[in-house]
């Protein structure tokens, strides 16, 4: 494959970014978005050049490392699919590829591709996890909850924390990422204990660091989770019924 | 990657964090949502009683005097309507100031690099919310002056009502037979219809109603389906005074 590539690259977050164009040949259609970049990397220290920075890790879809807009696309063409997992036959051979760091507001440029998303971790700071006495674990099913209410908290503990969601967001809103967190922690017994308490500190993260949703449904079309739409309306219900409970942890 | 934040300067500084506001965005989309169901809910009454223009003038112009009378002798003429009036001026403002407020912070927190890249009719009815607004809200205005104040856009021989009767019938009339005026109500209608079929929508959501994909997409046909009707409704009178089905 022939594919030419339009690259952001920004040396630090103090300096103004520039797309560089290169031309690629012998691409393969079996490679990985990533692997692309590897590829053109080849190329680029072969030159003299400095390769491109990028995030990546597990490169099987599990992490949430990496994450690169591709031609205006959070992760890229393919839809609820990480950047590790797409791959060129998406493509035409020729195509242009404009690749792009995650945008928004909140992850400022690092270098290159790479992105600061330490609001994300701010939110799971404020309400990512709950309060267990340490000791020898617990016996295995001591507690127990019925096998559809287990699948659905499992369902929203699938977010891997990419903020391609974000990322996708018009408004440059976390809603997805954070009412996941909520759906998943308030479903289970271990997590109700301070339910009202996290939504609280998890909701006044959100708007201290994130934009308001106006419910466009980009984020769960990017999705690599594939985390349903309906985790954004988490976010409004579990702080109307922290203001019922004011005063109270649960 | 960790090793690349932890050098020298803070990007934290740059992710520009901001101060909680006093109207949180989470009270901001209530405020929206339960404003734009009453909005929502007034429009289909508000279809409703115009379409009595096809019983006849006067059943129509005792519509229209019904609801200036209306709780009489508890509220004197025109009493109940305008305390009517004051509560969706009211849900007006709360509607309007926090679209205001929500696209400015969205705008903010999406930073220098604009979403681009969005298709499909859904999205298309999501962001031009703020533009179709803006339409509705001078709709709003013309139409206030047009048929109720009676003043400036309006027709030519604007009868005003009193207790003794109304003219609404033939106001109607003479102001959808010019045409230039029936095509700002088309409009506003179609215009309408875009802004209540995602707002509708949305609100489901505002309201923090979670549900399935399945559920979800009745949801999206119910509001779509709302917005049509009540589209249609109002759309059919111009049409009907054009072409002399009503005079």
């Amino acid at each position: 494959m022939r594919l030419t590539i339009e690259v952001w690259r920004q040396d630090n977050p103090e300096v103004e970014g520039h797309f560089e164009t290169h031309l690629v040949e012998g691409a393969q259609e079996e490679m990985s978005l990533l692997e692309l970049i590897d590829y053109l990397n080849d190329q680029l220290v072969s030159e003299g050049r400095e390769p491109i920075a990028y995030d990546s890790d597990c490169r099987e879809g599990i992490c949430g490392t990496c994450g690169i807009t591709v031609n205006d696309d959070a992760h890229g063409p393919v839809k609820n699919t990480p950047s590790c997992r797409q791959h060129l036959r998406s493509f035409k051979d020729g195509a242009v590829l404009r690749l792009e760091p995650f945008r928004s507001g909140a992850f400022p440029v690092i270098r290159d591709l790479v992105v600061d998303r330490s609001g994300m971790d701010r939110v799971l700071q404020a309400g990512g996890y709950i309060s267990v006495d340490a000791g020898t674990a617990a016996d295995a099913d001591s507690m127990q909850i019925g096998h559809g209410r287990a699948e659905k908290a499992l369902d929203f503990a699938a977010c891997i924390g990419c903020g391609a969601c974000i990322s996708a967001c018009p408004n440059g809103a976390a809603n997805l990422f954070a009412g996941s967190l909520l759906n998943h922690l308030s479903t289970l017994p271990q997590g109700s204990t301070e339910r009202s308490k996290r939504a609280r500190a998890v909701i006044a993260e959100l708007d201290e660091s994130f934009g308001p949703c106006s419910v466009y449904g980009e984020c769960a079309k990017v999705c690599p989770a594939g985390i349903p739409l309906s985790a954004i309306a988490a976010v409004n219900r579990e702080r109307a019924r922290a203001l019922i409970r004011t005063g109270k942890d649960d | 990657m960790a090793s690349l934040v932890s050098t020298k300067s803070s990007p934290r500084a740059s992710t520009g964090r901001r101060k909680r506001p006093l109207i949180s965005n989470v009270l901001a989309k209530y405020i929206m949502a339960v404003t734009g169901i009453i909005f929502g809910l007034f429009v289909f009454v508000h279809m409703y009683g115009n379409l009595k223009v096809y019983t006849g003038p006067e059943h129509f112009n005792a519509y229209a005097l019904f609801l200036r009378t209306l709780f009489e002798p508890l509220f004197p003429y025109e009493g109940f309507l305008w305390v009517f009036r004051i509560v969706l001026l009211t849900c007006l403002i709360g509607h309007v100031g926090c679209a205001f407020l929500i696209s400015s912070r969205a705008k903010k927190a999406r930073g220098a690099h604009k979403r681009r890249g969005l298709r499909g009719f859904k999205s298309f009815t999501a962001r031009t919310m703020l533009v179709t607004g803006i339409v509705l809200l001078l709709f709003i205005i013309f139409h206030i002056l047009d048929l109720t104040a009676g003043v400036a856009v309006a027709p030519e021989g604007f009868q005003h009502g009193s207790e003794a009767g109304s003219f609404a019938y033939q106001n109607l009339i003479a102001s959808f037979q010019r045409p230039l005026a029936s095509l700002v109500y088309i409009v506003a209608m179609v215009i309408l219809f875009l802004h209540l079929a995602h707002g509708l929508w949305a609100a489901v959501y505002d309201f923090g109603v979670t549900v399935s994909e399945k559920v979800r997409s009745w949801i999206i046909l119910i509001a779509g389906v709302f917005a049509l009707i009540v589209m249609l409704g109002n759309i059919s009178i111009p049409i009907a005074v054009l072409t002399g089905i009503i005079s």
